[in-house]
């Protein structure tokens, strides 16, 4: 009997068909929309001229955007486009193609990644235009304010864009795993949103039970907070300042952190989903 | 062990075999168990057309998803040439139209063939004159670019079929393929499954208008309830062979009383006479192919 | 329904084990970014601010928080809303602490701003007498020196703040000293303004520290930038050259630039 191996290829072309699909549906564009307003529109929000720190306010809003409308994004269109598969009976038609359920499972989760990616790089780089023209109109303004010239570093906005992405990719595959076992669309979301606040209070409980001192409260309380990963943890490089930049073997280990959610929390839904009838 | 041998085993080797299957649903917040598919065992062998018939709710589609690895059995076993329905490999050889079916609504028919292509592994330079060929063959080539969104029903299980044969699968699995589809549509999918016949696919084919299918199997099983009622080949199950109809231009009543005679002196019996009768889809089908040739 | 147990057993399980394991990963990028993240203080102000406030800031979102509090300080501020202004100061250097520019900036409205409104409430600066508009002004200066002081936990090496502090020992408590004490720790900051250290030297001097002032702008000469504006002009030596004047050092005892 000849084996059918696991198949990235397969995995990219589900990918692509998802991404395909969000790029159709109207969520991406009004997330995007919803988003692009917030950045754009920061600038007239209120007629600051208080000099450089207001690059500080159009940043915070930016990644503002990115933050909110991306989970929310990430978390309805995992939702959508894995029950969509399900409720449409698509799912029904793919697996009884010779199509392991991982491969949909990490299709579904590529292609996610990737419409998050799409979304974090657009507003990266429109926050990156918003700040230089702002910063150059203030250089005209408050000359001595600039004296030794410009204040935001792009290549920290370029990282807080890449944090944020990798932020999403993990609340894309715990929606992902949390879709996998679920009924209903509904349940996911709802689920999805708890779990992103859950996720940035995480640091609370862990510094908890550090800082109690027994073993149980240390090991089994410190395990149990770390069910859900730390998103505060990407906020490493909230700063315009270049000063402020992390070592780039910080950014890394939190590369890694989040890849290896991503990979725990994706096995675990192949896992879930298995047996899951279709 | 030779080329030979291997070929006769694996031509002994059924499309489908389903042993022992059953299939519990649990229903309500108790528990309760609701039965599906009670000790189903059927065998599909090679090159067959089977029918697996039944009223709805009789356990068809579900056997047809407990085959497929959809779905896993409450006990029992399925295989598909000899491999267990559970693994991936199983699926291989497969084409299965689902009933109902709804795609991707936001590919063309082209793009949505290309992907299920794809997925079965096939690709290079000959993926795209195949997958003309599967849509010429569905007739589907003039609305191959249109969004599949905008298909209507019969063009969603032509596009699902195309689907299902452009990997040239030796099983087809077509659940209820002509459910909701007009006397046009439903002529042309009996002839594709003949054609598929004749050149020695395998198919399995659900239905609840057994009318429809029966023209076309060579066996059949009857579902009640998620239990096989009935089993057998067309022909013996339906046809009599102890008795014969000749037809013939109408005879006036002296030739008829002749005939009787001449029957009785023989010692038989003419049973019936009467007149014989064409169908309302057949005269439709007629008047349609008239008028479109 | 077991098996449902079974398989949510299991996953708690395993994101637990490999969180731990991750954790240990991420440990020293979250060590550092700890040091930067004060943690959040939900008093009662802000809960008072709203739930949808309270679930923003749980949901990782404080710099905007803290942000949209600032704008909205700003609009009490237009509108002279003494209580809102001030509880909105606090307000936003409690949900983001980071920022020096909060701080400092609601230092200033609390010293310069607010004793202006005090007065104004109480009848203007016609009707109220200089006593009290004395004691108003140093009320406001003490507290503005207290958000400081608060503002430096979090920011312990920020010359902006001691020079804050500074500027308004000086202009608002009319204290030389202490001015010219927090203008030298201005100076030993990293990144600290020349003009800290000049201020300094010329506190002293006002305090009639005319020899220690001397001391301290000789010791200061060589590190003085170049004006941008008047790459020529030497302000420094200026000052030493008055100073030797007023103290009566003669010529052949007179500092010499190095050149």
């Amino acid at each position: 009997m000849n084996t059918v191996p696991f198949s990235l290829r397969r995995a990219l072309l589900i990918a692509q068909n998802t991404l395909l699909e969000a790029a159709r549906q109207k969520l991406l564009l009004f997330f995007l929309l919803l988003a692009l307003g917030l950045v754009v529109g920061a600038r007239w929000l209120r007629d600051f001229s208080f000099g450089a720190p207001e690059l500080k306010f159009l940043a915070d809003c930016g990644f503002g955007a990115m933050a909110f409308f991306g989970a929310a994004l990430a978390i309805a269109a995992t939702a959508q486009l894995f029950f969509s598969e399900i409720e449409n009976r698509t799912a029904l038609t793919l697996l009884a193609k010779p199509v392991w359920r991982a491969e949909f499972i990490l299709g579904k989760f590529l292609g996610v990644v990737a419409v998050a990616a799409f979304f974090c790089a657009l507003l990266t780089l429109l926050l990156m235009a918003v700040l230089r023209w702002r910063e150059g109109e203030l250089m005209r303004e408050f000359p001595e304010a600039f004296a030794q010239g410009g204040v935001v570093s792009y290549g920290m906005v370029a990282l807080g864009g890449l944090l944020q992405w990798l932020k999403l990719a993990v609340l894309v595959a715990l929606s992902l795993l949390v879709a996998s076992f679920a009924q209903t669309q509904l349940f996911t979301i709802v689920t999805g949103f708890f779990v992103f606040v859950i996720c940035h209070l995480q640091y609370l409980a862990q510094d908890a039970y550090t800082r109690a001192g027994s073993w149980f409260a240390q090991n089994v309380g410190g395990g149990l907070a770390s069910v859900f990963p730390n998103f505060q943890l990407f906020a490493l490089a909230d700063s315009l300042n270049a000063a402020d930049a992390p070592p780039t073997a910080h950014v890394v280990r939190v590369a890694l952190y989040a890849a290896g959610y991503c990979a725990v929390a994706c096995a675990l839904a192949v896992y879930c989903f298995r047996k899951r009838e279709i | 062990m030779s080329a030979n041998v291997s070929s006769k085993l694996s031509a002994a080797v059924p499309a489908v075999e389903i042993r022992g299957l059953v299939k519990d649903f649990s229903s309500g917040l108790r528990g309760l168990k609701l039965r599906a598919v009670d000790h189903l065992t059927l065998r599909v062998e090679a090159g067959q057309v089977y029918g697996l018939l039944g009223p709805n709710g009789s356990g068809k589609s579900t056997t047809i998803k407990a085959l497929l690895g959809l779905l896993e059995p409450t006990a029992g076993e399925c295989a598909i040439f000899g491999v267990p329905s559970g693994r991936v490999e199983a699926r291989r050889e497969v084409g299965y139209l689902p009933e109902s079916p709804y795609f991707y609504r936001h590919l063309s028919g082209r793009e949505l063939v290309r992907f299920y292509a794809r997925m079965c592994g096939m690709g290079g330079a000959t993926l795209e004159s195949r997958i003309d060929e599967v849509l010429a063959l569905v007739g589907l080539t003039a609305a191959a670019d249109r969004r599949v969104g905008t298909y209507s029903k019969g063009m969603l299980q032509r596009i699902g079929l195309a689907q299902a044969l452009v990997h040239d699968p030796r099983l087809l699995i077509l659940d209820e393929p002509t459910a909701g589809v007009d006397p046009l549509g439903t002529a042309a999918i009996t002839e594709l499954i003949l054609q598929l016949k004749a050149r020695g696919k395998t198919v399995l084919i659900t239905s609840h208008l057994l009318g429809q299918i029966e023209d076309v199997c060579d066996r059949v099983a009857i579902l009640d309830r998620g239990k096989l009622i009935l089993e057998g080949a067309v022909s013996d199950l339906v046809g009599r062979a102890d008795r014969q109809a000749l037809v013939v231009e109408a005879l006036p009543e002296n030739e008829l009383a002749e005939l009787r005679a001449w029957l009785a002196a023989r010692g038989r019996k003419l049973e019936t006479v009467e007149t014989p009768r064409t169908r309302l889809d057949r005269i439709f089908l007629e008047r349609v192919g008239k008028k479109d040739a | 329904m077991r098996a449902g147990l079974r398989t949510t057993v299991f996953v708690i399980a395993s994101l637990a084990v490999a969180g731990m394991l991750l954790n240990r990963v991420a440990a020293p990028a979250w060590s550092a970014a700890r040091e930067k993240q004060p943690a959040l203080k939900l008093d009662s102000s802000m809960t008072a601010a709203g739930q949808g406030v309270t679930l923003a800031l749980l949901g990782g979102f404080r710099a905007l928080v803290a942000d949209a509090a600032w704008m909205r300080m700003f609009a009490r501020w237009e509108a002279r809303d003494l209580p809102g202004v001030e509880t909105l100061i606090h307000v936003v250097s409690a949900i983001d602490p980071r920022p020096a520019y909060f701080w400092m900036n609601g230092a200033r409205i609390v010293a310069y701003d607010l004793p202006v409104w005090r007065i104004e409430a109480a009848g203007g600066f016609e009707a109220v007498t200089k006593p009290v508009q004395e004691r108003i002004r140093r009320e406001q200066a003490q507290q503005a020196l207290r958000h400081i002081e608060a503002a430096m936990a979090f920011h312990p090496a920020s010359a902006d703040l001691w020079i804050e502090r500074g500027s308004i020992e000086l202009n608002k408590l009319g204290d030389l000293a202490a001015a010219a004490e927090s203008f030298r720790r201005a100076w030993e900051q990293p990144h600290a303004p020349f003009y800290a250290a000049r201020l300094h030297g010329e506190l002293l001097r006002r305090q009639g520290k005319k020899t220690e002032a001397l001391a301290w702008l000789i010791q200061l000469h060589p590190l003085q930038p170049p004006d941008p504006e008047e790459p020529k002009a030497d302000v420094v030596l200026a000052r030493i050259r008055a100073l030797e004047r007023d103290l009566g050092v003669p010529p052949a005892r007179a500092f010499q630039p190095a050149r």
